[in-house]
């Protein structure tokens, strides 16, 4: 599959605030991107360099086969964006908002327009003055989703929606997916990344730390078992890549290492097996689990990158 | 009384809040007046000045409608007060305003007030900290005016009087302000509605006075100057304020009573469905967030126009008796006197002009720091497009407020004249500022391009060097090197002086110059957010 966004080794510098430090990201056609990092870990900065708004200071970046910063007006006829703080015109209403911003892109589809307002349930004769900050991120989706664009970036687009228009939008990701476009989604919601991305990249300190598909990510990563067996399984705390193992009589809990998982579960069959649960790490442990070390106030220094 | 918990603390926030701004609007008063009172001083010193001042000005509608009712004019303290209370009303009024509306509707609008009413706050105490505030400013300005008549040589009494007229003016906009921040949910709305009603007791008391009814009674502006300083030293129209003022705080208060946190007793107007086919492109954008604020100064400016073609008739008998006069109406002593007196206020709307195209031009950087530039640019939209856009029709803009400015100038003077050539005469000497207009927009362009950070205020300290040069190089009889660093200065003061091609030549390549810079240098730069 060809790369519709392709980053390596990108560098941005704020004076002396270095906000990009050598990041990658490869985005490939017809993919759902989640792209995740806490607040100030150089999301929204990545997005701007790819959208010609920043200029990278080192680095290679590709965005839909041209240069971000070169090509930008002819490569935005081909994206749609909607940004993580949405500000609008006060005195100018949503649906004239969503109107302009499809001709500045080159086209929407009016029947998609009317068919999201009703969707994402929005008035587009208010004043945007007039909307919540949630309101506000309809109109931006909206006239991003209406468009025909092949590619969507969006930062963080749901921080403002409620549950039900979070359900509305991920069954409008889904849609725009079966069109076979692309999405590069930041979000903070992992839930959400867990439930509409195929691949997701980790980003922390302006530097990608992890990126594959979650079942890649999860093999790199530990699982957490609970087994029951006939004699007590001593021992499994020499073995290697076991973790945090807590153990009862007949009872053990323990997180083992992706690649060691098999010697771990041999032990547990040699001390007679009687019941089994392994639960494959949530894109929050995943997560935090890149992220431990700032989380863990003191101790737990196993837990990091 | 649980609604007014909070007053004094909010007023102590609102005091720090306003501690800069408020010394310069007390001190922009005090040296209005200190001005106005030693060049009246130094024009009408002897008694043949004074009474042909008397003649013309005592007997000119247009005058009059300008300033107030011609009473005391036998005196040069008369003179004073006659000229010099409509702009101290004007400068009062405008901060009452904006003192009050930024602590009540700006707040609330902004959702601040929300904030700290949550906490111990009570529901008037905002609306009681911004009026008691607005109020003892005017009180201040007052004392100020009254220090500076004093201290300038005139009676202490009038000076006293003058000086409270003016305040109990910003007074009855204070109650007014507080009243409109109930109605409208939008602080803009406030401004729009209270400056309505400005212009509205503005033009009643411009009748009463010309016709001499007692019209003049029906207006605020009208008691101030009932009062007449320094010739019958009258105390007791003020006991109007005093009256109305209390009336119209209560009036505030129980609207404010009767309606929601956050909302206006006036629910706003839905926008259309969708939008016009004019709303396309960048420059569309660019016109649809400008239209408005340039409609009002084209009305400003035309209304402008026409008072002051309407007083060039009267500048004859006015000046002609006055050497002292004609000196301050600079030009060659032998030009009409007209032409010269034109010129001057040709000049003094172009010094306008071009703060309606610095503003304009800023109008870049506030929708780039606020955000709303991103996802425009994000769009298929060029850097060089919407930058260009907006300096487009700030320039446009700019060149139109010069031209209609020319017009009503010309047509008013043509009426009096007889003479129809004076339309296209003055409407060219007027249009022959653009150039200058142009360079002081270009050089904020510029700065917003290469520094944006610094531009705003770096391009206003350029337009205020601008306007101390303008207003104050000749009378102070500063080197040519320092006039001539005011684009403005460069322009011919057409219809006095003879038109040139040169300097507006000159003026024309510094503009290019400083725009294309201004291009270029956005075009190179990261977007500056926040």
């Amino acid at each position: 599959m060809s790369s519709v966004i392709s980053v390596s080794g990108l560098v941005k510098t704020f004076g002396r605030t270095r906000a990009l430090d050598g990041l990658d990201l490869d985005v490939r056609a017809g993919e759902v991107h989640g792209f995740l990092g806490p607040n100030g870990s150089g999301k929204s900065t990545t997005i701007r360099v790819l959208l010609g708004l920043l200029r990278k200071d080192a680095g290679t970046v590709r965005l839909l086969g041209g240069d971000p910063w070169r090509d930008a007006v002819l490569l935005h006829r081909r994206l749609a964006y909607v940004p993580g703080d949405v500000t609008l015109w006060p005195t100018i209403s949503g649906g004239e908002v969503i109107d302009l911003l499809g001709r500045l892109r080159g086209g929407m589809d009016p029947r998609r327009r009317a068919e999201l307002l009703e969707r994402f349930d929005l008035d587009p004769r208010k004043k945007a003055r007039t909307y919540s900050k949630g309101n506000r991120q309809k109109v931006a989706l909206v006239a991003a989703l209406a468009s025909d664009a092949e590619l969507l970036v969006l930062d963080e687009p749901t921080s403002g929606l409620d549950p039900i228009m979070e359900a509305t939008f991920q069954s409008c990701i889904s849609d725009v997916r079966a069109d076979g476009r692309t999405v590069l989604l930041s979000s903070h919601i992992l839930a959400e990344a867990e439930a509409l991305c195929d691949r997701v990249s980790i980003i922390r300190h302006g530097r990608t730390v992890q990126s594959g598909t979650l079942g890649e990510l999860r093999r790199l990563t530990r699982t957490s078992i609970t087994a029951e067996t006939v004699h007590p399984a001593t021992g499994l705390d020499t073995l290697p890549g076991v973790h945090g193992l807590r153990a009862t009589d007949h009872r053990v809990t323990f997180d083992v290492d992706g690649d060691h998982l098999e010697g771990a579960l041999r032990h547990l069959t040699d001390a007679g097996l009687r019941s089994l649960s392994s639960a494959p790490p949530t894109l929050e442990e995943l997560f935090l689990r890149q992220y431990g070390d700032e989380l863990a106030a003191a101790g737990d220094t196993g837990i990091g990158s | 009384m649980p609604d007014q918990t909070g007053t004094g603390t909010f007023l102590r926030f609102a005091v720090r809040r306003d501690r800069v701004r408020l010394p310069i609007w007390v001190a922009a008063g005090a040296a209005l007046m200190a001005v106005q009172s030693s060049s009246n001083q130094e024009f009408y010193r002897t008694p043949e000045s004074l009474a042909a001042y008397r003649a013309s000005a005592g007997s000119n509608a247009a005058s009059i409608a300008f300033s107030g009712p011609p009473v005391g004019l036998d005196t040069v303290a008369g003179t004073i007060a006659f000229e010099i209370s409509s702009p101290l009303v004007l400068l009062t009024v405008l901060m009452a305003m904006f003192t009050t509306a930024r602590h009540t509707r700006a707040d609330e609008e902004a959702g601040r007030t929300e904030l700290l009413r949550s906490a111990q706050l009570g529901r008037h105490a905002p609306l009681l900290a911004a009026t008691a505030l607005s109020a003892a400013a005017s009180a201040l300005l007052g004392l100020a005016i009254a220090a500076a008549a004093t201290l300038s040589g005139l009676p202490a009494g009038g000076s006293l009087l003058l000086g409270a007229a003016t305040a109990s003016v910003g007074w009855v906009f204070t109650g007014i302000t507080a009243v409109c921040a109930q109605l409208t949910g939008v602080t803009r709305g406030v401004y729009g509605l209270v400056g309505g009603l400005l212009g509205l007791s503005f033009v009643v008391r411009a009748v009463g006075d010309i016709t001499g009814s007692g019209l003049s009674w029906a207006s605020p502006i009208g008691w101030a100057q009932a009062t007449h300083p320094w010739s019958e030293d009258r105390w007791w129209p003020l006991l109007l304020p005093l009256a109305v003022t209390p009336l119209l705080l209560l009036g505030a208060a129980r609207l404010l009573d009767s309606r929601d946190s956050g909302s206006g007793l006036l629910q706003p107007r839905p926008g259309a469905e969708a939008a016009p086919p004019s709303l396309a492109g960048p420059l569309g954008l660019a016109w649809r967030l400008q239209r408005s604020t340039l409609l009002a100064w084209g009305l400003g400016v035309t209304l402008l126009g026409f008072v002051y073609g309407g007083l060039a008739e009267s500048v004859k008998t006015l000046l002609g008796d006055n050497p002292d006069a004609q000196v301050f109406f600079r030009g060659d002593p032998t030009a009409d006197l007209v032409d010269s007196y034109l010129g001057v206020t040709l000049r003094i709307t172009a010094l306008m002009v071009a703060a309606y195209g610095v503003s304009a031009t800023c109008r870049t950087r506030s929708e780039e720091s606020a955000g709303r530039a991103e996802p425009v640019l994000a769009a298929a939209v060029s850097r060089s497009g919407w930058f260009g856009s907006h300096l487009l029709v700030a320039l446009a803009g700019a060149t139109g407020l010069l031209l209609s400015d020319g017009l009503a100038t010309g047509a008013s003077r043509a009426m009096a004249s007889g003479d129809a050539t004076d339309v296209l005469r003055l409407t060219g000497a007027a249009v022959s500022y653009a150039p200058a207009v142009w360079v002081l927009a270009g050089l904020a362009g510029a700065l917003i391009g290469a520094a944006p950070s610094a531009a705003v205020p770096a391009a206003w300290l350029a337009f205020g060097a601008v306007l101390v040069i303008t207003l104050f190089a000749e009378g102070f009889d500063w080197p040519a090197w320092v006039t001539d660093l005011s684009p403005l200065s460069r322009t011919p003061t057409a219809p006095a002086e003879s038109w040139a091609a040169e300097p507006l030549l000159v003026l024309l390549v510094v503009a290019a110059g400083l725009l294309t810079l201004g291009l270029a240098t956005f075009r190179r730069r990261d977007l500056a957010t926040g």
